[in-house]
């Protein structure tokens, strides 16, 4: 997990030893490690209530863990809330469409900037973001409601971008996607890692995820059970036929 | 883009027409008595749009807003009656305390949504009215308030030709009020609070301290409308001022036009203000404008939920758009062209195809 992150550990982001979980229920990570390398795609598979989107909520600040740390660039943010890792460089696109659907695209995308008081550099981020995915640059006046389900998402990735994150976590993008669109994602999401953009993805669709991903952590009650180059997992007959669906 | 062009065209000629309308009315109206109706009509205008900058842009249903109406209007005719200050000055002073007051009002409210602010804001209505109606030393009580008229020597017909106008005027400001805010980065921030409040707060938008904000703006114009209202009228009474129905008028005014909409209370008042003082004229004191105001509000709800200026834009964008396809479709031109083009990169191709 090479990387050109200033941190002394040379990753983006870190998650280490997490225990996490919610309210009094029993916990869904149970000391989890998962590192994230600056320019890459690390992409979490594993069965139902593996924890997969927990992971994420953790990241992104929107749940506290109980104990371990997370490190974005070197530095401790753990505890932070969702705004101050926003401004730490993490941005979360959630599951399911979250679009603001009676609002144009363009509305949609600038308020993906609205902390950011530069008008300028809203300006490049903005053009910045419509040259990535030509659809949003396309549909940059139609409610944001009327497009298709893949045309959504990849609104709701440019939106992400405009605060210029390090780090874009992505929970389960191709959710209610058909092969095409999900095709399509997928390129996107590739487009972002080669943009200078880390991605941390967590997809029920294994195979194709790690098809697009650098590397692979397969979860498994609460922690990372196998992680290493994504090909090499997709090469595995035995993680194959345990967690991602052996082919037909 | 010469769509848009002809678009803003029409909608300039609209507005230019509409004012031109407006202005000539009271030298067109046959006696004073359509020059009142038409002030009615205004008053229910600026009220609905005053409404309007809650309920139109973050979506929280205030039927309370009766209470700022009859505070600014209680406010105003004290102020003249009881501190003896010129009647516009006491107008400003009264709109300005009762921003003040919608400040913890607001600050209190807020905290809820949907079914319980509605609660809340009715509460609020109900409150001031008993304090209204038991402190009948100070305000008149159920017994009312006579307000002194700005302009003593003016004869009657004069009187409301002055306060048509000045109704117009404070229409005017409104509507500019609520224009700029729907193209500033506040109203932005607004619209993206009616949509999804905890993902606009998940965007980093201060949400609680914006509806706080536009709240009291809303108050604010509430509050001229009643201020500028009981200098016309003259005769407080609270059981009217401080009226959920007054809440619920601005309501269905807004509904009924369209809430995204700059002009939709406006169209709103006008047609549920005339409906009224029609049924009101017609049929004496019988509650019939009521059952008016009611199936208006259900002909709303069921057929144009959204309002009539989206329903009668979408309407039109039909028309326009016959003969094009839907963003999901592809035409047989289309199909053509690619088994023609068999090389075109695959984004292109998804992309077209809706994906």
């Amino acid at each position: 997990m090479a990387s050109d992150s200033g941190s002394s550990s040379g990753f983006l982001l870190e998650l280490d030893d997490i225990r996490a979980g919610y309210g009094r229920a029993a916990l869904v990570l149970r000391g989890l490690t998962v590192r994230v390398p600056a320019g890459a795609i690390v992409c979490l598979v594993g069965p139902n209530g593996a924890g997969k989107s927990t992971v994420l909520k953790v990241a992104s600040g929107l749940l506290t863990p109980r104990s371990g740390r997370i490190l974005v660039d070197g530095e401790d943010v753990t505890g932070r809330g969702p705004q101050r890792m926003l401004a730490a460089g993490v941005a979360h696109v959630l599951q399911g469409h979250s679009v603001f659907r009676e609002m144009t695209v363009a509305e949609n995308v600038l308020l993906g900037g609205y902390t950011l008081r530069d008008k300028a550099l809203v300006a490049e981020r903005a053009a910045f973001v419509r040259d990535l995915f030509p659809v949003v640059a396309q549909r940059w006046t139609s409610l944001a409601g009327l497009l298709s389900g893949g045309q959504q998402k990849q609104v709701e990735f440019a939106r992400s971008l405009m605060v210029g994150p390090r780090v874009v976590l992505l929970d389960e993008p191709s959710m209610g996607l058909d092969p095409r669109a999900t095709g399509v994602v997928f390129e996107q999401i590739v487009r972002m890692r080669d943009a200078g953009t880390a991605v941390l993805l967590v997809e029920q669709n294994a195979r194709r995820a790690l098809e697009a991903a650098d590397t692979g952590c397969v979860l498994d009650l609460g922690r990372v059970h196998v992680s290493g180059p994504a090909e090499e997992l997709l090469a595995d007959s035995r993680l194959g036929e345990l967690y991602l669906g052996v082919r037909p | 883009m010469r769509r848009g062009s002809d678009t803003r065209l029409i909608h300039l000629g609209a507005l230019l027409a509409a004012a031109a309308i407006a202005l000539s009315f009271p030298s067109m109206a046959p006696s004073p008595y359509e020059i009142t109706v038409g002030i009615a009509i205004l008053n229910y205008a600026v009220l609905s749009t005053s409404w309007n900058f809650v309920g139109g842009f973050t979506g929280y249903i205030s039927l309370g807003h009766g209470a700022f109406a009859g505070l600014g209007a209680y406010g105003t005719g004290l102020l003249v009656a009881r501190a003896g200050l010129p009647p516009f000055a006491a107008l400003f002073t009264a709109a300005a305390l009762v921003a003040l007051i919608a400040v913890p009002v607001g600050y209190a409210a807020l905290r809820v949504r949907g079914a319980s602010f509605v609660i809340v804001s009715i509460a609020l209505v109900l409150i001031l009215l008993l304090v209204f109606q038991s402190w009948a030393s100070f305000t008149g009580g159920s017994r009312g308030l006579v307000v002194p008229r700005p302009f003593p020597g003016m004869l009657r017909a004069e009187h409301h030709r002055t306060f048509y106008f000045l109704f117009l005027a404070l229409l005017a400001v409104t509507l500019s009020a609520w224009w700029v805010i729907d193209r500033s980065r506040f109203g932005m921030g607004l619209k993206a609070i009616r949509e999804d409040e905890d993902k606009a707060q998940s965007l980093g938008i201060p949400t609680y301290s914006y509806k706080l904000v536009v709240f009291v703006v809303s108050a604010a114009f509430t509050a001229l409308a009643g201020g500028l209202y009981a200098l016309w009228f003259g005769d407080l009474d609270p059981v009217f001022q401080f009226s959920v129905l007054g809440g619920a008028y601005m309501v269905l005014m807004a509904l009924l036009g369209g809430v995204r909409h700059l002009y939709g209370p406006l169209l709103g008042a006008v047609a549920v203000g005339y409906a009224l003082e029609y049924a009101k004229v017609e049929y004496g004191d019988t509650p019939l404008h009521l059952v008016v105001a009611g199936l208006l509000l259900g002909v709303v709800v069921m057929f144009m939920p959204d309002g009539v200026i989206p329903a009668a834009t979408a309407l039109i964008g039909r028309f326009r758009r016959s003969g094009e396809t839907s963003i999901r479709e592809v035409t047989a031109a289309e199909l053509r062209e690619r088994r023609e083009q068999p090389n075109r990169t695959e984004v292109k191709d998804g992309e077209r195809s809706g994906t």
